[in-house]
Order: C-alpha cells, then sequence, then structure tokens
C-alpha cells in the first residue's frame, strides 16, 4: 500500500500551541439533545438480541479520530483531555463510546473545525437518507 | 436481520439508526468536505481500527514462552518481533499511526518482578499488536490511581502479589508503547503455541492479570468513578 | 500533544521515531545512571508529568532519538534528543507509599533535556 496521497488543503489553523485549554463545558443544545433523546448502543444491542460488544460506527470513529491527530486539526492528547473533562461533567452518562463520539463533536464544535448549525443540518439529511 | 454471534469482522444490523449513528457518520462526512482530512485517510485508519486484535501478541507471548531464541528477539527489538507474528507498526501510512507511533517494547515478567501498564496522559496502548484498549483503561479513575496505589487497583482487578515482588508500573507517556510477557503458568506443560496463546489475555498483557490453563477469556470489570478529578 | 513532527517523505518505510535515528549526537546518560528530573517551567505543552518532577531514579532503558514534545510549540522539528525510560522507587515518588512494598517501582519516559544527573 502506498503512502502516496493527495491531501486536500486543509483550511483551518493548525491547534494552537498554547497550554492545554479546558474546553467550554456549556452544553451544545445539538448535543444535548442527542445526549437525551439517542439511543445507546447498549440497549440497542440488547433490543435487538445482538452480541456485538460495539456499535458499528466504532471504527469508522477511530477512523475520524486517527484522521483529525495525522492532519494535525485535533491532537490525540488535547482531543482525550478534552474528553475526559466532559466525560466528567456533561456526558457522564453516556456509555463509551458514544461518550467519546459526543465529546469529539463538542470539542470540534468549540474549536471551530466544524458549525452546530451546519452538523444539525447535515444530520438531517443524514437521518433522511439512512432511514429511506 | 442480526447476527447473533460475535464477529470482528460481520457488522450486526440492528433495525433501527440512532442518532449516534447519524452523529458519526455526519461529523466525518463534514470533516471531509471541509478538507480537514481526506476520505482516503479516514478509510485507511478505519480498515485498521477493523483489522486490529490482541491474538498477535498473544501469540508473540506463546511463542516466547517455547522457543527461547524469539523471547530474545522479542524482548531486544518489538517492533521487529512484530512482523515475526504479522504485525507491521509502519501500517497503515507507511510510517505508523498518529497515536501509536512505532518503538513496541515488550516487559517481561520474572519470578521477582511484576509488569503492568498505564498511560497516565491519555491511555496509549499497543493498538497494532493488541487491538483496541479496553474501556476501564482509558478511565481516569485508572490512570490517575495506578500509578500511585497499584496494587490496591491490582487487588480490585482480582490480582494480589507477595510484597517482596516488585510491582512495576510502566507510566507510557512517550513514543514507546508496552505489552506485558506474563510468566507462563503451571499447568500447560507440553501444550502447544496455540493452545499457550488462547490463554495469553489481553488483560494479561495489560499487566492486571496473570494467564491460568483455565481462562480464555477477561474477567468482567466494574467501571470506577474517580473520586477526585484533577487535571493531570 | 505527540506531534507527528517529520516529513511524510522522511518516515515513509523507517516508522516515526526511527526516521530520527543518527540527529541527536551522543547519549548524554546510559543506563544505570543516576538521574534527578528538573523542574522545569511548564511554558507550553509538555509530557513530563507533575509526579516525577525533582525526583530522582535510574536510568533503566535508552530508548530511541527524536523531536521532544516541548518543541512542537516552537514548530522546532529540526532538533532531536535522545529519550530515556527512567525507574523510580515507589517510595520516592509517594512519601507515604507503604514500606511493607519497598520494592514496588515505576517506571516512565523522559527526554534528555528532562534530565541531570544526581
Amino acid at each position: 500500500m502506498s503512502a502516496d496521497r493527495t491531501r486536500p488543503p486543509v483550511h483551518v489553523p493548525k491547534e494552537t500551541r498554547a497550554a492545554w485549554e479546558s474546553p467550554d463545558p456549556t452544553p451544545i443544545t445539538l448535543l444535548e439533545k442527542i445526549r437525551s433523546e439517542g439511543r445507546v448502543w447498549e440497549d440497542l444491542a440488547e433490543q435487538y438480541g445482538v452480541t456485538n460488544p460495539d456499535p458499528p460506527w466504532k471504527t469508522s470513529l477511530v477512523g475520524t479520530c486517527e484522521a483529525l491527530a495525522e492532519a494535525e486539526c485535533l491532537g490525540t492528547l488535547d482531543r482525550r483531555a478534552s474528553e475526559d473533562e466532559l466525560s466528567e461533567n456533561l456526558y457522564q452518562d453516556l456509555p463509551y463510546p458514544e461518550r467519546e463520539l459526543v465529546s469529539l463533536a463538542h470539542t470540534m464544535i468549540r474549536r471551530g473545525l466544524i458549525d452546530e448549525e451546519e452538523l444539525a443540518r447535515r444530520m438531517e439529511a443524514v437521518a433522511k437518507r439512512l432511514n429511506s | 436481520m442480526s447476527d447473533k454471534h460475535d464477529k470482528h469482522e460481520h457488522a450486526p444490523m440492528v433495525d433501527e439508526v440512532s442518532f449516534f449513528e447519524i452523529l458519526e457518520v455526519s461529523v466525518r462526512e463534514l470533516a471531509i468536505e471541509k478538507g480537514l482530512f481526506s476520505a482516503e485517510d479516514h478509510r485507511r485508519f478505519t480498515e485498521f481500527a477493523e483489522t486490529i486484535s490482541p491474538a498477535p501478541a498473544a501469540r508473540l507471548v506463546a511463542r516466547s514462552w517455547l522457543d527461547p531464541e524469539f523471547k530474545k528477539r522479542a524482548l531486544a527489538d518489538g517492533f521487529k518481533a512484530s512482523r515475526e507474528v504479522g504485525v507491521d507498526w509502519l501500517k497503515p501510512t507507511g510510517f505508523g499511526t498518529p497515536s501509536d507511533f512505532c518503538d513496541l517494547r515488550v516487559l517481561e515478567d520474572t519470578p521477582k518482578i511484576k509488569h503492568v501498564v498505564v498511560c497516565t496522559l491519555c491511555s496509549c496502548y499497543p493498538r497494532p499488536i493488541l487491538g483496541q484498549s479496553p474501556e476501564w483503561y482509558r478511565t481516569p479513575n485508572y490512570r490517575r490511581r495506578l500509578v500511585r496505589w497499584p496494587r490496591q487497583v491490582l487487588a480490585e482487578f482480582g490480582l494480589q502479589l507477595p510484597p517482596d515482588v516488585e510491582v512495576r508500573v510502566e507510566d507510557s507517556n512517550q513514543k514507546c508503547r508496552f505489552m506485558v510477557m506474563p510468566m507462563r503458568p503451571a499447568g500447560t506443560e507440553g501444550w502447544t503455541e496455540d493452545q499457550l496463546a488462547a490463554i495469553v489475555t489481553r488483560d494479561c498483557m495489560i499487566g492486571v492479570a496473570l494467564p491460568h490453563p483455565d481462562r480464555k477469556a477477561n474477567a468482567k470489570r466494574p467501571l470506577h468513578l474517580a473520586k477526585n478529578p484533577v487535571h493531570h | 500533544m505527540i506531534k507527528r513532527n517529520h516529513h511524510v517523505e522522511k518516515a515513509t518505510g523507517k516508522g516515526d521515531p526511527w526516521c530520527f535515528k543518527g540527529e541527536a549526537g551522543p547519549a548524554k546518560f546510559k543506563v544505570g545512571d543516576r538521574v534527578r528530573i528538573k523542574d522545569l517551567p511548564d511554558i507550553f505543552y509538555t509530557r513530563t508529568q507533575t509526579y516525577v518532577r525533582g525526583a530522582e531514579g535510574v536510568v533503566a532503558v535508552v530508548t530511541h532519538e527524536s523531536p521532544a514534545p516541548e518543541d512542537e510549540s516552537w514548530d522546532n522539528t529540526d532538533k532531536s534528543e535522545w529519550f530515556y525510560i527512567v525507574r523510580f522507587r515507589q517510595k520516592d515518588l509517594w512519601p507515604d507509599y507503604p514500606d511493607l512494598y519497598a520494592n514496588d517501582s515505576l517506571q516512565t519516559e523522559l527526554s534528555e533535556r528532562w534530565l541531570e544527573k544526581a
């Protein structure tokens, strides 16, 4: 497998080199909705009698985290430190890996990598697609 | 349609799309459209996540128990010895992943020394050879307590060691990645490499369990909340 | 964060950190040396834990050469230093560690700038 790849232009600045900053723990409306209404894998698996301990999107989440680190948009240490903090307050009720996923989204929104509005719009479009 | 058997390659289906599934897709698609990373890179790393498991590490331990020359190689150069059990730490990029790097160190337990691995900073773990880390390994509870009260934490895992045994905690805070080579248990005389590999569980190679001839699975772990959450 | 401060071309086929081999010059310390962990000011990002600052230990392994995580703050990706696994007695890290377990130890990895001869 060749390591050659065309890297698309990265339109975001590299993350700041300053000392680690706490993520802003102010709840994000969209994520609060997901947190409170989303069905976690533990429950879905039980309901449908599926024994795989991980949801099918778990490996794709790993892919996203690694790709973000490799592209220098969000490093592993900063992402995990943010996840630790958010896991102790806002998202403590969520099981892992839902907690990891939502913490990632939270961190990306707070750092300006993605926008809450566009994420909400995209979720609507994806929901339609997946449910059709 | 659901698959009732645990199959790592086969994603079982549930007849419902959760908000989390939608969120994961949405975050990924937006990130790719904005040029944060490419679809190709995402695919590469996702495939990496799908292929890793503790099996090669178990084989490395089992083979070390049987073959003193291989054991020497494994202890001298983990990166190179990994290739002998089918693991190439350079994958999937050609120079390793941003979280795992390429310097594997194998920690050999002896009658006098018991190793146990942690990453206090962020839960670094030797994924290419040991698979995905378990949830408890990633918790602040484990990370903050193991360095400070290792025997207490090990006792919670059901592992108690005599006072004269040196419990050696390895805090993997830089680019090196660590796995434990536990001692071969009694009751396994004459076993093949396959038989031995079957009892070397992931938890044995983190260091919180000892291999036993009757045990092929990791014990279920209760998760504790950290009592004093403090940023490292 | 541990940044991958290499160029793809440089590291491909060799791996990170092996691609920095030979860049740090001679290692200042060797296995068996007694060292003390300096308490350098945390101006920027560091991977040296609070709990080892000022502690004394012994070099257990000389691992590899690599740019230090602190250097990424200055975008200084050209300079590599040697990294060392240092072993401490738990009793030297935690004042109330039980005497009963006097043999217990802890190892962690530090780059050369953090070490001085003890």
